[in-house]
């Protein structure tokens, strides 16, 4: 059974890199002086429980923390502090150009990225085929991913990631892909993964088609969570919020 | 007592079809769009060898039969220990977009290096073979005294490779460091003088004292000679292993959880 489960999570990024380095160290022992190193708290306290089934949408302004929040859920970022509990193979989206090797074809970088996203290889040589031919982009699978354009790029990005069959679901901000042709296919694409998966949760700014997707929305500002509850409801208080900062601007 | 999570390692080895496609591929891709791909491996080492050997045989007043198959192993195993060392370095920092994007166990990537530079020798050491045809060099069952050799450089190579991508990662000032440290240790270590000669001038503590050129003749010694190496080598090369696993116990217990705040 799927479950994500984060008891009082912290996660906190150093600013100055040079503080941390072989340089400043000696610098610093040299001069006796401590300097303070700053540091960004991009995670507060962050307590949630996140259930199979479970479709949970994220929203705030940009830097509240959504997509730390949805890399420490993945275990990318371990936690300065509090523990997170993850059960169920997790696939995580976010960005769908990274992972790709320039100078390899397009049918290599399909096999790699989708082992790179926990896809077996007979799984892989079951639905390579339909990913090609998904990606719409013909003989030029065949060349290296150099000579493509960034929004073939994407295409075979989207193509292969939607593949997968994940447990749990992470997405930053689910994009439209490619063309006026693509875009229809691609969402309706996107749809289909998000059933197959127990758990989704993604970080998102287009508020309006929120509530199609989930039941249950989480509000995060500077790394803390302001609301988590209905869709309609959080989407709501989440205007008012910017309806507010707005006034006072 | 030191407490360790074996299971994210464990765990990185089941995911050998990751680590072993990315480290084929990062070795295709280096020469990919080259006119003689992987022949650029041959010829340099072919390059190096024909002048170092050229200078150095009639330096030392070698004979050139038994100084170029010496050489060859010589440059070919250091060549892969400096490796392991200055390109893994760079195992974590140059797989930074995978490892912000991708929940996959971070030793993955060491272990990907591991594969890539492993290969690149295995490729050159095929020169060995030619050089073993052009100066008949007598292969026998001895010869294979090389296998626990090998097995001892392919675990010390593993292991720096996880201990310079960790510090590395951590202080990038280390790459540098260890580039200066192994250009000295280079002339400190016989690979391109047989140990003999020190030792025959009396200095022959500085190799005695060097792990690395013990580990040199556990490869060297079979291949040339088709006997074993010497106990000591031996037991100096495997206790540098033992030293070299506390080594990487402790940069994974100090750095592992944040080794991605560094990138």
């Amino acid at each position: 059974m799927a479950m994500i489960t984060l008891r009082d999570v912290d996660v906190e990024f150093t600013v100055d890199a040079e503080q941390r380095s072989l340089q400043g160290k000696l610098a610093g022992l040299l001069q006796r002086r401590r300097t303070v190193v700053r540091s960004i708290k991009a995670l507060q306290s962050i307590s949630l429980t996140i259930q199979a089934g479970e479709r949970v949408g994220l929203i705030g302004p940009n830097g509240a923390g959504k997509s730390t929040l949805l890399k420490t859920i993945a275990g990318i970022y371990p936690p300065r502090k509090g523990k997170t509990q993850v059960a169920g193979h997790i696939c995580p989206l976010f960005e769908f150009a990274t992972g790709f090797e320039m100078e390899a074809t397009g049918w290599d970088n399909i096999r790699t990225r989708a082992l790179l996203l926990g896809m077996s290889a007979g799984e892989i040589d079951a639905k390579i085929e339909e990913i090609g031919r998904f990606s719409g982009l013909g003989d030029f699978l065949e060349m290296p991913v150099r000579c493509y354009s960034s929004g073939m790029l994407l295409r075979l990005a989207f193509s292969t990631s939607t593949a997968v069959n994940p447990q749990i679901l992470l997405l930053d901000e689910v994009m439209a892909a490619g063309d006026a042709a693509f875009i229809g296919s691609a969402r309706k694409r996107m749809n289909e993964l998000m059933q197959r998966a127990n758990i989704v949760v993604f970080a998102t700014h287009s508020l309006n088609t929120l509530p199609d997707f989930c039941e249950r929305t989480i509000l995060l500002d500077k790394g803390h969570i302001l609301a988590d509850g209905p869709t309609r409801e959080i989407v709501r208080q989440y205007m008012s919020l910017v309806a507010t900062a707005d006034q006072h601007a | 007592m030191i407490k360790l999570d074996f299971t994210e390692f464990l765990n990185s080895i089941s995911l050998w079809r990751i680590w072993v496609r990315l480290g084929v591929q990062d070795v295709r891709l280096r020469f990919r769009r080259s006119a003689i791909g992987l022949w650029w491996i041959f010829l340099n080492l072919a390059a190096m060898i024909l002048a170092i050997g050229f200078v150095y045989s009639n330096l030392l007043g070698q004979d050139l039969r038994e100084f170029i198959p010496f050489l060859t192993v010589g440059i070919i195993t250091w060549g892969y220990i400096t490796s392991s060392i200055v390109e893994g370095s760079s195992a974590f920092i140059s797989s930074e977009g995978y490892i912000k994007q991708i929940s996959l166990p971070i030793y993955v990537y060491a272990f990907r290096y591991f594969v890539s530079i492993s290969l690149t020798t295995l490729i050159s050491f095929t020169a060995f073979g030619v050089v073993v045809a052009l100066y008949s060099v007598p292969i026998h069952a001895g010869t294979l005294w090389v296998v626990p050799g090998a097995f001892l450089l392919m675990s010390v190579s593993l292991l720096l490779i996880f201990i310079f991508a960790f510090l590395n990662t951590r202080f990038r000032d280390v790459a540098h460091l260890a580039t200066v440290a192994m250009q000295v240790l280079f002339y400190l270590s016989p690979v391109l003088y047989p140990p003999e000669l020190l030792r025959q001038r009396g200095v022959g503590i500085v190799i005695d004292l060097n792990p690395l050129s013990h580990l040199l003749e556990t490869i060297r010694h079979p291949l040339l000679s088709g006997e074993p190496a010497t106990p000591t080598n031996y037991q100096v090369v495997i206790l540098s292993i033992v030293i070299l696993i506390l080594g990487v116990v402790l940069v994974i217990r100090r750095y592992r959880r944040r080794i991605v705040y560094y990138l």
